[in-house]
């Protein structure tokens, strides 16, 4: 399994004050040794100065592996530990943890990539193995000179900010708060419930959202350790880990609890304008409640359209209506937060598969609101006040894009993948259309049918024997959408159909719903305040989807739900349990520990020029006015760099990455005679 | 080797990806774990894979340290070849009870020096390569099984002592009996995973008698550097294919064979082994005859695309019949959707069904849960609490809902956890708890 190449030799030369270097080049299952001849990698590095022993492993990362190296750190009485295998982003952690079970210094190991850098991009093997000596050999240099290091330990403030009062953040402040941890819940619309609130019933259990989030809301609102802003807006942020501070600002709903009446002030007012909730379906007033049983119980003017006339303010008798009310702010202290922000529906294009050209063409959410009963057209399916008797579901509209297909969005990219939703929602809405409606006939335009989820399958199965017409369309020559000219029905769908092998079929019909995909929202804002990771697909990026799939790469920074990408109810919940449960863990931890790759400031170099304090991107340099020299925030220094490299005095110093470091790495790296390119490459 | 306690706050029963996760996460917010899991090693089905969709990451280096990580937390302790047999609720949490399965090597004692297994001289299939390759009749299950302790087979041992007399620590014990193990636990997590629907399910496909026509997770295997071949072979003849097929939904969206649902992973993990062929083999022809493709997560979409400007032929075609012609290659009977319908006789000389997701467990009379008709755990209220089962304190993680893919069973196994905590938190009398 193993070989040990004894260095000998070295042993009896090498004197007490030397580092005593352990070198261990790992197989990782071949993916390295079957490119990198390993052994002649280990049987050089014995011969270098300090390396005392020399050793292969088929895994280092398994267990045995790390017991193999826990044991040659005590056998050899090694000091140094070098580890030359995959990117130190898998696997660097685990080394360090055991270096340290061994009792030795964690921060006295270096990690080699030979994999992700050698094996993985060089087919020559006779080069691979050279230019992974050289690493390992540039490596084994540079933990000569390292020095012990101690992490940085943080406290954790005992409370979490959720951002978003959707099913997600709704989730995840009810988990945090039954754990007893204190939570902040902001909402950027005046009422909660999200894009769940909207829905008319949900799959698989086929419930009505609303008798789903209202509970959900409830729970939130009834619990003493919740605290809820709506209408709040992010304005600034700073801090890090354990000790994040957001201030929000509150802007005026208009409104208060004192208004007793709401019903009446609601009907009260003259300015009629569309209703966002029933997505343009229907008209509400200026000042309103999205829907009976929203939360808060409490009606918010809409300052687009309200003219402050003063007829709500008389209705309410004056109690609770304040038509000057002043945005307010509110600083929020939190040890994590979790980002529970939601994504958007696609909105097609004008005169996309004729959207905005017709009005018998509307999105799958729009013919949700339709179907509740408590909708706008109270669950009748009629359109310009007609029955509908042939309604028509177009797949995959703003999603599985294709270049010179479909136009970009706004960024210039396309929206390659796939939704995840729609296809069962509009199998789910076919469903019920049937049930209802069973004299309605319904033809499905679809790609691909993708039915994945626990008993979707089932509904697909279901609507198939109800009659559903399936016509599958080539994603390369997408249908065609026109007026019917011969009269009977206001639209024909035009396309050709891969089932029946590429039959011409034109589809008159009296509804045509588009199976419109899920977008991210413009997160700007939240982006730059928290500095998140965003995907080619506009998303937030999670560190690594199996790895870390609801952390973002900066410390205590949670992501719950479809901020990350299209979920349905179900996934949404998980995803915000899971959320909560790392940011319980850090919580209850009360403290954590970071590594201590911070700058560090010579005092007696330090000229007090500044430069670093303008430099530095996390304002984590203070000016010290009484020496008149710069001093590092260790909490909120990243360890960047970027003070390090402008000083003009040399008086700062990366801890675990000093000049002497780096240099006696280069010097290493650019040993013997390489020739041009190489020394270039490396500089 | 810790003595096993008389309480833990959570018993998680399966050591896969899932079940290590809500393990992990629940030691994490501070509670004793028991980590349960039937086969000799931790790691599940995830340990097996070559590489992991769509990153092409090596599943090994996702799942070794999860593995490595639970078996060093203080807080988690681990149970390998052990079986629940019952778990009751009673007043203070599940009495539960185990049984340990006899290694007929001391554990404790073992210090995995593989002395036992070069001088073991009985061989069968290895059941960590799907069979394809050997392994002895005492052998530790892989190179990184945790522990690195070795199991013996009965059924292939001829007990003539070599193994025992080479031990240097005198561990092996041809009279070990199975344990039973009494614990209470406060809340129990389970995360039983899967099992692949059956080879033989469509008789059409011949998957029970013809060599060349393979299972994914063996092919998984044979695409393994440390596989048991170390290069793409068809099993048969050690031939290099040129011509290999995957027949998707060869085990699932088919009444016929009582795998109605689909299972979800079948379509990425085709295209991805469809890519890790052409990496291999770059002459090498790979078509998928598929229904739907359902590259539906997060970066499948442009998986799936890269695949077919890699080459792959993705093709829309259902198989109706597989056969074994000369040099036991295949002709695969198909009805091409998209030439008019089709129906076209073609060779190839590897096939791979894409078999289905099925329960790996059922707890039978073992837990007092509800069970779906297709074998799932139901999930009462699916939509809102998507970890929880019928019975309150039992939490479910991973496949054992439903068919799943990695990145989900993970994202679950942490509400799994959550849920287990906030239960533990509501019941748990912190003065009551035994020692």
């Amino acid at each position: 399994m193993s070989e040990t190449v004894q260095a000998g030799d070295h042993k009896a030369s090498v004197d007490g004050d030397q580092p005593r270097v352990g070198v261990f080049v790992c197989r990782c299952g071949g993916n390295i040794s079957d490119i990198v001849d390993v052994d002649a990698v280990a049987r050089r590095l014995s011969d270098v100065r300090g390396v005392v022993c020399a050793t292969t492993h088929q895994f280092f990362c398994s267990d045995p592996g790390q017991a193999l190296i826990e044991q040659s750190i005590k056998e050899h009485n090694l000091d140094r530990v070098v580890v030359a295998a995959c990117s130190p982003s898998l696997h660097e952690i685990t080394f360090r943890r055991a270096v340290a079970r061994a009792g030795l210094n964690q921060y006295l190991f270096e990690h080699a990539n030979i994999r992700e850098q050698v094996s993985w991009v060089i087919t020559d093997k006779s080069a691979a193995t050279d230019k992974a000596e050289r690493l390992v050999r540039a490596a084994v240099a540079r933990t000569r000179r390292l020095a012990p290091l101690q992490k940085r330990r943080i406290h954790i403030r005992p409370s979490v900010l959720v951002i978003g009062g959707g099913v997600a953040g709704l989730t995840a402040a009810r988990d945090l708060a039954a754990r007893g941890i204190h939570v902040t819940l902001i909402e950027s619309s005046p009422f909660l419930g999200g894009r769940l609130a909207q829905l008319h019933r949900i799959f698989p259990t086929g419930q009505r959202a609303r008798d789903v989030v209202t509970p959900l809301i409830e729970e939130v609102a009834s619990n003493p350790n919740i605290v809820i802003h709506t209408n709040a807006e992010l304005e600034r942020a700073s801090g890090f880990i354990g000790d994040f501070h957001t201030v929000v600002r509150i802007m005026p709903r208009g409104v208060s609890e004192a208004c007793t009446n709401p019903q009446e002030v609601i009907d009260s007012c003259p300015e009629e304008t569309v209703d966002g909730f029933n997505l343009g379906l229907a008209k509400r007033k200026a000042i309103y409640m999205p829907y009976a049983g929203c939360y808060p119980p409490v009606p918010a003017i809409d300052w687009r359209s309200c003219t402050k006339c003063g007829a709500c303010f008389e209705a309410a008798a004056g109690k609770g209506i304040d038509l000057d009310e002043k945005p307010r702010e509110v600083m929020i202290a939190a040890g994590a937060i979790v980002i529970a922000a939601g994504l958007n529906t696609y909105a097609p294009r004008h005169g996309e598969y004729g959207y905005g050209q017709f009005q018998e063409v509307v999105t799958l959410a729009q013919l949700n609101r339709m179907l509740d009963p408590t909708g706008p057209t109270a669950g009748k399916l009629t359109v310009n006040g007609r029955s509908v008797r042939r309604v028509g579901f177009m797949h995959c509209v703003g999603s599985l894009q294709h270049e010179g297909i479909h136009k970009p969005m706004r960024d210039g990219r396309i929206n390659q993948y796939c939704s995840r939703v729609c296809c069962t929602t509009t199998m789910h809405a076919a469903e019920e259309i049937k049930d209802r409606f069973p004299g309605v006939q319904v033809y499905d335009f679809h790609e691909d049918i993708r039915t994945y989820g626990r008993r979707h399958e089932s509904y697909y199965d279901h609507v198939c024997q109800q009659g559903v017409a399936f016509i599958r369309f080539d994603p390369l020559r997408p249908p065609t959408v026109e007026a019917d000219t011969k009269g009977e029905f206001p639209l024909v769908v035009k396309t050709t159909d891969r089932l029946t092998f590429g039959e011409e079929l034109e589809v008159p019909l009296d509804l045509l719903v588009l199976a419109t995909g899920l977008v991210a929202r413009d997160m700007s804002k939240l982006v730059d305040l928290y500095r998140c990771s965003v995907g080619a697909d506009r998303f937030l990026l999670e560190v690594h989807p199996k790895l870390r799939p609801v952390e973002l790469a900066a410390f205590g920074l949670f992501l719950a739900g479809s901020v990350q990408g299209p979920m349905d109810i179900a996934e949404s919940t998980a995803a915000a349990a899971a959320a909560a449960s790392k940011a319980s863990a850090l919580i209850k931890a009360g403290q954590i520990e970071l590594d201590p790759f911070v700058a560090r400031v010579d005092e007696h170099h330090c000229s007090g020029c500044k430069v670093c304090l303008y430099v530095c991107p996390f304002t984590a340099i203070e000016r010290n006015d009484s020496t008149k020299t710069a001093r590092v925030n260790e909490a909120l220094c990243t360890g960047c760099g970027t003070c390090v490299a402008s000083c003009p005095c040399n008086a700062i110093q990366q801890q675990g990455f000093e000049d002497s470091q780096v240099e006696s790495e280069l010097m290493a790296l650019l040993a013997g005679k390489p020739p041009a390119e190489e020394l270039l490459a490396a500089v | 080797m810790t003595k096993i306690k008389s309480y833990y706050d959570g018993l998680v029963l399966g050591a896969g990806i899932a079940g290590m996760q809500a393990a992990l996460d629940l030691a994490g917010q501070g509670f004793e774990v028991l980590l349960v899991d039937r086969e000799p090693s931790i790691g599940g089905v995830m340990v097996g894979l070559n590489k992991v969709f769509p990153t092409l990451d090596c599943s090994s280096c996702i799942c070794t340290p999860r593995m490595a990580e639970a078996a060093h937390s203080e807080r988690i302790k681990l149970l390998t070849y052990t079986e629940l047999i019952a778990a009751r609720k009673q007043d203070q949490g599940f009495a539960v009870k185990l049984r340990k399965k006899p290694r007929y090597v001391v554990e404790e004692d073992c210090i995995g020096c593989s002395k036992c297994e070069l001088a073991c001289n009985y061989y069968t299939g290895h059941d960590f390569d799907c069979g394809l390759g050997a392994r002895p009749a005492i052998y530790i299950p892989h190179g990184n099984a945790i522990p690195q302790v070795p199991v013996l087979d009965p059924d292939s041992c001829m007990f003539d002592g070599n193994c025992a007399r080479v031990c240097p620590t005198n561990c092996i014990d041809f009279t070990q009996q199975a344990e039973e193990i009494e614990v209470t636990a406060g809340a129990i997590i389970v995360a039983t995973g899967l099992k692949l629907s059956a080879m033989d399910a469509k008789k059409e496909y011949g998957g029970h008698e013809y060599p060349n026509v393979m299972n994914p997770l063996a092919m998984e295997r044979v695409q393994s550097s440390n596989g048991p071949y170390g290069h793409i072979l068809r099993p048969s003849d050690g031939k290099i294919p040129h011509s290999i097929a995957y027949v998707q939904c060869a085990g699932s969206r088919d009444k016929s064979i009582g795998v109605p649902y689909c299972s979800r992973v079948c379509c990425m993990y085709a295209l991805k082994q469809a890519i890790m062929i052409r990496h291999q083999l770059h002459d090498a022809e790979v078509t998928i005859y598929h229904m739907d493709i359902r590259a539906f997560g997060k970066g499948y979409e442009q998986f799936y695309r890269r695949a077919v400007a890699e080459g792959v032929k993705v093709v829309k075609a259902k198989v109706a019949r597989i056969s074994e012609v000369e040099n036991q290659d295949l002709n695969l009977r198909v009805e091409l959707i998209d030439e008019g319908g089709r129906v076209a006789d073609i060779r190839h000389d590897l096939v791979v069904l894409s078999l289905g997701t099925m329960p790996g467990w059922r707890p039978g009379g073992a837990l007092p849960i509800e069970i779906d008709e297709d074998g799932f755990i139901t999930i009462p209220e699916m939509a809102t609490r998507p970890a929880n089962s019928s019975v309150d304190g039992i939490f479910v993680a991973g496949v054992a809902t439903g068919p799943k893919d990695i990145p989900d069973a993970i994202v679950e196994a942490g509400a799994a956890a959550m849920e287990a905590a906030m239960y533990l938190d509501r019941t748990r009398s912190h003065e009551a708890v035994p020692a």
